[in-house]
């Protein structure tokens, strides 16, 4: 049963991602702006033009550069940046981990700082404390997550300068790592120093990008509470003595899951996008940051490559959560 | 102190509220020995589950009780503080709900279900807990009792739930059951199974149960005293027996010959009169003015 719903799926990614291919190098080609021109000094000649049109294979139709850039992609070659001059599959598969990592500690804020305040938005249902978190959480919610990150900014890069403001990680640092997965190869290589710098780097772009979702986790979550604190077997779970912490806790919680789990799916990829402002803020070597560049520049084969990246990323963090109800509801496991 | 006290629970003179004033129980009155059983009977809105929820501190958050004293084993249930008292109603008093569809929790196993509130509130141990479980599971006629505590609740019928939530109640040896209608949402055929369910289990261990029902086929069946309540208001508190020989309120009546006899079909069977019903709501209407005037 399992087996069968990943394949389907796999099926299916691969036909979301050749649309999204298709789309996105159409746009990028169709858009205004000619990655040429930028490439070239002023007062370049027509034959310095013409020679480099040609090397990039820009001379030929669309469906042509199509069909030679895709048959390239098949064998794991995405092209070549125009401005890096290096394997674009090279360049994004570097600065991943950067963004995964980001994304991450952005969602597990979200869902802890989120979860808790659902929790006891639930336990005090009814009185001020619940009205006090509603408008608290209508509050961080209107505020987008770009701003956010210009008041972290200010408040602790500029008033009390006690965090990073730029970069992933203190340039001082030697690191010599396999992988840019800095927080998880420092913690398996002992490396706290990198560790705590990488996170002390990460927190505010990560608080940026969590707390619009916090307030929404917290919200609906604590809708989902309330609704199921009148069921039965809460009740019973009263009647039997478990204090009311308890009961949301051991009975409620795990019931009331289910939609903020959708909702996490959905956001969380709309936060992998967040990413692209908040990195560029905070100058942190993600993927993000290097997309503006690239669009900028109109490094067309690296906008690909990037594009393609965050599309694959978001149908994986579908399936995943597509995967985890049937762990949180055993209904779903049969049939 | 319950040595002292020989009931198992004593309601005196209760009332309870809704915020707007209007009184949902009426100077209600009741008691239960050991080991007894008192059906609570009367029409929907009659405020007999009320009278459960009260004692087992479970009330909607917009009722309150206003006046009067509920003592479980002659301990003052509305002067604790509400975690002396969840821990006080926990240890004497358990629920067998209504709805054995809605009252197991879907997402957890049968097996902790009844294990986790006789090893987190009880303070038992995990090993006794779970034979405990395993032989009330075997007590209320559940035929592999290892299996069953291995099911989530949407593995089981409807009837087979019932079965685990009466176990569940007499798992911790609770003095007092209540029992709020507990048969209403079963099939027929299985009602009458968990009604022999009970009053066997109730007998083997002598709980006392207070039994909320709207049937008087059922009151029969199961009970030793009946309170026939309407609209909030004790109509007649008497023995079961002399409840069905000889009524004395004339509600109490009209409720009897309103119930199908399946023993005796020809025997006609009639509404509780409608003029009837208009008289009882007057009378009520003059209580309420009279206990707003603070006489009764």
């Amino acid at each position: 049963m399992l087996l069968k719903t990943v394949l389907t799926r796999l099926a299916t990614t691969v036909v979301t991602l050749f649309g999204v291919a298709v789309v996105v190098f159409t746009l990028v080609r169709v858009a205004p702006g000619n990655p040429i021109a930028m490439m070239l000094p002023p007062g370049a000649t027509e034959e310095d033009i013409a020679n480099l049109t040609r090397l990039y294979g820009f001379d030929k139709s669309l469906p042509e550069q199509f069909v030679i850039w895709l048959g390239g992609v098949l064998q794991g070659d995405f092209g070549t940046s125009i401005t890096l001059r290096q394997p674009v599959m090279e360049l994004v598969l570097g600065r991943l981990p950067a963004t995964l990592e980001l994304s991450f500690m952005a969602l597990v804020i979200a869902v802890a700082l989120g979860g808790t305040i659902a929790v006891i938005g639930a336990r005090k249902r009814g009185t001020g404390t619940e009205v006090g978190l509603d408008l608290t959480n209508g509050a961080v919610l209107s505020v987008p997550d770009f701003l956010w990150g210009l008041i972290f900014v200010l408040l602790f890069g500029v008033l009390w300068p006690v965090l990073s403001i730029s970069g992933r990680v203190d340039p001082r640092l030697d690191i010599d790592f396999t992988t840019n997965f800095y927080v998880i190869e420092g913690l398996l290589r002992g490396r706290l120093d990198v560790v705590g710098s990488t996170l002390s780097h990460m927190l505010m772009p990560a608080m940026s990008l969590a707390l619009p979702l916090a307030a929404m986790i917290a919200q609906l979550l604590k809708q989902s509470l309330k609704e199921v604190l009148h069921l039965d077997y809460t009740t019973l779970a009263r009647v039997r003595g478990f204090s009311e912490t308890a009961v949301i806790l051991r009975e409620a919680l795990r019931n009331a899951a289910l939609p903020t789990l959708t909702l996490i799916g959905v956001q969380f990829t709309f936060l992998i996008g967040g990413t692209v402002i908040v990195e560029r803020i905070f100058a942190y070597e993600g993927l993000g940051n290097m997309a503006i560049d690239a669009v900028i520049n109109r490094d067309l084969p690296l906008i690909q490559g990037i594009v393609i990246l965050f599309a694959a990323l978001f149908i994986v963090i579908n399936l995943l959560v597509d995967l985890s109800y049937t762990l949180l509801n055993p209904r779903l496991r049969h049939g | 102190m319950s040595s002292l006290h020989a009931h198992t629970l004593d309601v005196i003179k209760l009332n309870i509220a809704l915020p707007n004033g209007h009184r949902l129980l009426r100077n209600v009155s009741l008691t239960l020995e050991p080991g007894e059983v008192r059906a609570l009977v009367g029409e929907s809105g009659a405020g007999k589950s009320m009278i459960g929820k009260s004692v087992l501190g479970i009330l909607p958050p917009n009722v309150a009780i206003t006046e009067g004293e509920i003592l479980l084993e002659g301990q003052h249930l509305n002067m604790m503080t509400p975690p002396t008292r969840r821990k006080i109603v926990a240890q004497s008093a358990a629920l067998i709900p209504q709805d054995p569809l809605t009252a197991l929790n879907p997402v957890r196993k049968i097996g902790p279900q009844i294990i986790d509130p006789l090893v987190r509130i009880q303070g038992w141990n995990a090993r006794e807990a779970e034979t405990r479980a395993l032989d009330l599971l075997d007590r209320v006629h559940i035929r592999d009792p290892k299996r069953v505590m291995q099911s989530y609740p949407h593995e089981l019928s409807g009837g087979m739930r019932q079965r685990v939530l009466i176990a569940a109640a007499f798992a911790p040896s609770p003095r007092l059951i209540v029992a709020d209608e507990p048969t209403t949402a079963l099939d027929v055929t299985v009602q009458k199974q968990i009604l022999r369910l009970i009053r066997e289990l109730q007998q083997e261990t002598g709980t006392a149960v207070l039994f909320v029902t709207h049937d008087m086929g059922v009151v029969a069946k199961i009970s030793q005293k009946v309170t026939v309540l309407f609209a909030g208001k004790v109509m007649e508190d008497a023995p079961t027996r002399e409840v069905f020989t000889n009524p004395q309120h004339p509600y109490t009546r009209a409720l009897i010959a309103a119930t199908p006899s399946y023993a005796d079909l020809e025997r006609p069977f009639s509404p509780v009169p409608a003029s009837l019903i208009a008289d009882l709501h007057a009378q009520i209407a003059q209580d309420d003015l009279l206990y707003r005037g603070g006489r009764i």
